[in-house]
């Protein structure tokens, strides 16, 4: 296969997506923690910052109940990007926690890179909430390029580097969140169930 | 388009944003030169750099029209300035590229739409303010070019241009002289002021 220099496709949006994907036991089947954040510098929809996070995939509740629940600066980009991606990968894919999150107005957004290669976090806050999300002991970066076929969603085509994190967090108003990265099978190899993910574009292919 | 396989062979070099504006002389040299890089990733980490020819065919520049590489990393500004900027030939062989006064990032603020009607980058430090304005943006384009079609050589590299058919870069309050030109890309026929998304550099194994 050539590469085709020019991609034909329509760029939807592009930014960074990091995520972290916790289960209690790495013989279970199910996630019991997952959190998801977006920095999106490109879209019909503007720029903007957002986190997903589902402490209870499976239960039809929302923050202050049970902290399910989004935290976003664009809330018209974020509707988007849930209904067209979130919403089609394996890992959210009919979860009653996606459908009810509650949806919160987010005020600040705090990187702290430190040394990469050791630690990593994105710290948010907004609505009486602080989300921290921690990457530690990272891989090295993997260049990826995805084709519809193999693509979380199913629809687009994708280009990120991914860097894999052997540990990771996800703190909610100073609250652990339950479970510890785990491994998976994506992209053909052994890789964490946390991860950084920069320079994402998603294209829907011209046909 | 993405190849079938996910992961591209090779070791990324860097990850991140790369927008610039050439601008040109009427008999076609360049009158001022500017390159802007927000990085994701690199093996010197984070960082964000802005490399200024306010007068690209002069070691020694006016006052008014410097030659600057601005950092708030100074690993990753050397570490561009040896192993990317150096390797690109308009850049390279001007006489700037040895007169550079290397001043430290005081801040960086970007605001507009890459896909409304203008996008800037504001950039200060040590007394210095350099103002980058693109605007009469074109759509988005996802590229994947391979070495004998980037300006280092050697690299493949995935990215998302922005064209602009209009720019400026302004110093201190002052715009300097020039206008844009054409340039061609891939084939693609396209003008001397870009924004670049989500950009990825990789040394191919065979390199």
């Amino acid at each position: 296969m050539k590469r085709v220099s020019i991609n034909p496709g329509r760029v939807d949006w592009s930014g960074e997506n990091p995520g972290i994907y916790l289960k209690h036991e790495a013989t279970d089947e199910d996630y019991c923690s997952l959190a998801l954040f977006f920095r999106v510098v490109l879209s019909p929809h503007g720029r903007g910052h957002a986190a997903i996070v589902l402490a209870a995939p499976d239960e039809d509740r929302g923050w202050p109940d049970i902290p399910n629940f989004i935290i976003t600066d664009n809330q018209r980009l974020m509707r988007w990007i849930v209904d067209g991606w979130v919403g089609k990968m394996p890992t959210f894919r009919g979860r009653a926690g996606l459908d009810h999150m509650t949806w919160l107005d987010l005020d600040s957004v705090h990187k702290r890179p430190g040394d990469i290669q050791s630690s990593y976090s994105e710290t948010l806050r907004g609505s009486g909430i602080t989300l921290e999300m921690k990457w530690l002991d990272m891989g090295p970066p993997i260049p990826v390029e995805v084709t519809r076929e193999n693509s979380a969603t199913g629809e687009h085509e994708m280009y990120s580097v991914f860097l894999e994190a052997r540990a990771a967090e996800i703190i909610v108003n100073d609250t652990l969140l339950a479970g510890s990265v785990q491994s998976r099978q994506l992209f053909g190899r052994d890789l964490s169930t946390a991860f950084l993910a920069f320079s994402e574009t998603w294209v829907s292919p011209a046909n | 388009m993405p190849l079938a396989q996910p992961i591209t062979p090779g070791v990324v070099d860097w990850t991140g944003e790369n927008p610039g504006i050439l601008l040109i002389n009427d008999d076609g040299s360049f009158s001022a030169m500017a390159l802007f890089f927000r990085v994701a990733w690199s093996p010197v980490g984070q960082g964000q750099v802005l490399l200024l020819y306010g007068s690209p065919r002069r070691s020694r520049a006016n006052p008014d029209a410097p030659n600057l590489l601005f950092s708030d990393n100074t690993d990753l500004g050397h570490y561009l300035l040896d192993n990317f900027i150096g390797k690109l030939a308009a850049f390279r062989d001007a006489p700037a590229f040895d007169g550079l006064t290397h001043v430290s990032i005081q801040s960086v603020r970007s605001s507009g739409d890459p896909m409304g009607h203008r996008y800037t980058e504001t950039i200060t430090g040590e007394g210095h303010s350099v103002e980058l304005v693109w605007e009469d943006l074109e759509k988005p384009r996802a590229l994947e070019l391979t070495p004998d079609q980037v300006g280092t050589g050697e690299h493949t590299m995935f990215t998302l241009l922005v064209p602009a058919r209009q720019a400026q870069i302004i110093v201190n309050g002052r715009s300097l002289p020039g206008k844009l030109g054409k340039r061609v890309q891939a084939g693609f026929e396209t003008t001397t002021a870009f924004l670049y998304f989500s950009e990825t550099w990789v040394i191919p194994p065979d390199a």
